[in-house]
C-alpha cells in the first residue's frame, strides 16, 4: 500500500530533514542519540538511502523544535540560509538569530504568498561584479546607474525601505534586533533577495544600512552578509557597499549644490547646516559631515571636530526641524509579534481554510494566543469594516 | 484513509453526544488552552462523564508559549500530575492516520498536534476536540463517521453546567474568550452571548463586532 510519505522522493525527505537539523543547530551524531538510532541511519535517511518511519519523523521533528508538517507539507519553504549565515558568523550569536529572524520571516512570506497565488514581482538591478581597480569610483558608477534606472534624478532617497520593495520586489524587515547588528542581506532562488535592517537604530542610519545591503544585491548578490555597527572595512566589498550606500543616498552632485544653497553667504559650516541637509537627504548627520569631507566641501577632521565638541544632539535637531522630525513608524510596527504583511497574509490564509492555526502559530514562530490575537485584530466576517467591493480580476 | 463508524456527527451536534458515550475526550491544543484560560479547568474536566486525554504532542506545543512567559504548560502539567487530563502516545493505526493528516498539501494538512488528536480520537473510537474550522472540514471530508466538537461544547455540557453553576460557566466564557482569544462558531454565538450576558459579550474582541454590537441593542 502507498502511504503518504512516499509520495515524496527520499532525497527530498533526507534534504528536509537536514536542513531542519541544521536549523536546529545538532549534529548528526546528536540526533541519532535522541532518537536512539545509529548515526548511520541518521546518515542514510538525509541522503534519502533509507525511508525514514513516520515515528521516526515525529520524534526528529520534536527533537528540531517543529512539526513533521512543517518539514513535509508541499509548500513549505526549505532553504539552508541560517545555516549558511551560522558557518559565516561563527560564535557571533546575535548575527546568527537576526539572520535566523530575516530567514523565517523570508520563508513564512513565501509559503504563504505561494498558498494565496500572489507572485512577487523582482525588478533587480543587474548585478556589477567589483573589478580590479578603484572600488569608489565602480560603486559611484553603478548607484548613478540605478538612480536613472529608477529615474531618481539626483533627488534624495528619503525612505529606502519603500523603494527597495516597491521599485525593486526586496523583501525588506524592520525588527528589533540586538544593537551590533546594523542590516544583513541574503539572496537566494526561492526567496529573492533580502534584507532585514536593525529597528532599534535611528531611522536615518537604517537608511545608510539599507544602502549598504543594496550594494551587495548589486555586487555580491550571492554572499550572504551581516553589517555591523561601525565595521572597519576589511575587504573591497566592504569598501564598495559603503561607497555605494554614499553615492545611492547622497549623490555628489546634489549634495554639492545643497551644501552651496544650505551654506550660502556663511564661511563655516554649524551644526545648524549639517541638521538641515542630514534630514534632506535621509542620512544620520555622521554620514552627511563625512560625505561633505570627502567631497572637499569641508576638511578631513570636521566630524571629528564636532564630536570633539560636544556632538550634534538630538535635542538640536529638534530645535531646528521643530515639527518636520515625523514618527518612526517603522519602530512602532517592529514591536508588533511580526510584519503587518504577515498578519495580512495569515489572516487571509486562515480565512480561506488553507492554514489552520496550529500550522500558522508554527510558521511565524507565534504562540496561539498571539496568533489569535493577529487573526482576531483583523475585521471578522460580516464586521462594518469588513465591508468592502469586489477587487476586479 | 476514512474510517465508518456509528452516526455522521458535526462539530456543532458533537456536544449532544457526551453524556451518552463512554468514549474518551481527546482534546487538542487549541481547546487545551481554552480550558486552561477559564481558570477552571480542573472543575470543568473533572465533571465531565467521560476520560478526558491528549496526544503527547500537545505538551510540547503548550510548552512553546513558556518562551513568552505563558504559564499554560505548567498548568496542564498540574492537571497531568492530578490524574485529571491523560497523555496517550499513538498506536499503529492511529500513527497512519497522523501520515495521511501531516503529509500532503498545506490546503489538506493540519499540523502535529491538530493531525495527532483526529488520529487519537479515531484509534481510540472517541470524540476529538479542536477549535479549527479547517480541521473540521478535513474531518468531514475524511473521517465521516467521527464525532467532532469544540471548547464550548464542553463549557456548555449538562454536567458541567450542573456541577459548576451558570454562574460560574458563564465566567469561565467569559475568561476563556478575553485570556484565550477563544473562537467561538457562528452557531454558537447565541449561546454564549446569552451566557455570559450583553456587557460583557461587548467586551470580547474575539467575538465579531457585529454580534458584540448587536448583543448591547435592546430588544424591541
Amino acid at each position: 500500500m502507498t502511504t503518504p510519505i512516499d509520495q515524496i522522493l527520499p532525497a527530498e525527505t533526507g534534504e528536509r530533514l537536514r536542513l531542519a537539523r541544521e536549523s536546529a543547530k545538532m549534529t548528526q551524531a546528536a540526533a541519532a542519540q535522541a532518537i536512539g538510532v545509529a548515526r548511520t541511519t541518521i546518515v542514510a535517511m538525509e541522503q534519502g538511502e533509507r525511508r525514514a518511519r513516520t515515528s521516526e519523523l515525529q520524534q526528529l521533528a520534536k527533537l528540531y523544535g517543529t512539526s513533521v508538517n512543517a518539514v513535509l507539507r508541499r509548500e513549505s519553504v526549505h532553504v539552508d540560509l541560517a545555516p549558511r549565515f551560522r558557518r559565516m558568523v561563527g560564535s557571533d550569536e546575535a548575527a546568527a538569530e537576526a539572520a535566523e529572524l530575516m530567514a523565517d520571516l523570508a520563508k513564512a512570506e513565501v509559503e504563504l504568498e505561494n498558498l494565496l497565488g500572489i507572485k512577487r514581482e523582482r525588478n533587480y538591478p543587474p548585478e556589477r561584479t567589483i573589478l580590479p581597480g578603484d572600488v569608489k569610483a565602480q560603486a559611484e558608477q553603478d548607484a548613478a546607474e540605478l538612480r536613472q534606472r529608477l529615474g531618481l534624478g539626483i533627488g534624495p532617497v528619503t525612505n529606502i525601505v519603500t523603494l527597495l520593495e516597491m521599485e525593486l520586489g526586496v523583501r525588506v524587515y524592520i525588527r528589533r534586533v540586538d544593537g551590533r547588528i546594523s542590516g544583513v542581506f541574503a539572496y537566494d532562488d526561492a526567496l529573492g533577495a533580502c534584507i532585514l535592517l536593525n529597528a532599534n537604530h535611528p531611522r536615518e542610519r537604517r537608511n545608510n544600512s539599507g544602502g549598504h545591503e543594496t550594494g551587495h544585491l548589486i555586487s555580491t548578490r550571492r554572499q550572504p552578509e551581516i553589517l555591523h555597527l561601525d565595521e572597519i572595512e576589511n575587504s573591497r566589498e566592504e569598501r564598495y557597499a559603503n561607497a555605494f550606500a554614499r553615492a545611492f543616498l547622497t549623490p555628489a552632485r546634489a549634495v554639492l549644490q545643497k551644501f552651496q544653497e544650505v551654506t550660502a553667504g556663511a564661511d563655516r559650516m554649524t551644526r545648524r547646516h549639517v541638521i538641515i541637509l542630514a534630514y534632506f537627504f535621509g542620512v544620520s548627520r555622521e554620514a552627511m559631515v563625512r560625505r561633505l569631507e570627502e567631497l572637499g566641501s569641508v576638511k578631513l577632521g570636521t566630524w571629528d571636530w564636532f564630536v570633539a565638541n560636544g556632538g550634534i544632539t538630538d535635542e538640536q535637531a529638534r530645535q531646528v526641524l521643530g515639527d518636520l522630525i515625523f514618527p518612526d513608524a517603522e519602530k512602532a510596527d517592529a514591536d508588533r509579534p511580526t510584519t503587518l504583511r504577515l498578519n495580512l497574509l495569515a489572516y487571509e490564509a486562515h480565512r480561506r481554510g488553507l492554514m489552520s492555526e496550529g500550522q500558522l502559530a508554527r510558521l511565524l514562530h507565534l504562540d496561539r494566543v498571539e496568533l489569535r490575537e493577529i487573526l482576531g485584530s483583523q475585521p471578522h466576517e460580516g464586521d462594518d469594516a469588513d465591508g468592502g467591493r469586489e477587487i476586479l480580476e | 484513509m476514512a474510517v465508518n463508524r456509528t452516526k455522521v456527527t458535526t462539530p456543532t451536534e458533537a456536544g449532544k453526544y457526551l453524556s451518552n458515550c463512554p468514549s474518551p475526550l481527546v482534546a487538542d491544543t487549541s481547546v487545551v488552552i481554552n480550558l486552561i484560560a477559564t481558570g477552571f479547568a480542573s472543575s470543568i474536566i473533572g465533571a465531565l462523564p467521560q476520560p478526558f486525554v491528549v496526544v503527547d504532542v500537545v505538551p510540547s506545543e503548550l510548552a512553546i508559549g513558556r518562551g513568552r512567559g505563558r504559564m499554560d504548560f505548567e498548568q496542564f502539567d498540574e492537571l497531568v500530575n492530578g490524574g485529571i487530563v491523560k497523555v496517550f502516545n499513538l498506536g499503529h493505526i492511529g500513527m497512519q492516520h497522523f501520515e495521511g493528516l501531516v503529509i500532503g498539501a498545506a490546503a489538506e494538512t493540519l499540523d502535529d498536534g491538530e493531525a495527532a488528536t483526529i488520529a487519537c480520537a479515531i484509534e481510540q473510537s472517541g470524540v476529538a476536540y479542536i477549535d479549527e474550522r479547517k480541521a473540521w472540514r478535513i474531518c468531514s471530508e475524511r473521517y465521516p463517521a467521527l464525532r467532532v466538537g469544540c471548547t464550548v461544547d464542553l463549557l456548555t455540557h449538562a454536567d458541567v453546567r450542573a456541577q459548576l453553576s451558570d454562574e460560574t460557566v458563564a465566567d469561565a466564557i467569559f475568561n476563556a474568550l478575553q485570556r484565550g482569544r477563544m473562537s467561538v462558531l457562528p452557531t454558537h454565538f447565541s449561546a454564549v452571548v446569552s451566557l455570559i450576558g450583553a456587557e460583557r459579550a461587548a467586551l470580547c474582541e474575539s467575538l465579531p463586532r457585529s454580534i458584540r454590537v448587536s448583543a448591547q441593542k435592546p430588544a424591541v
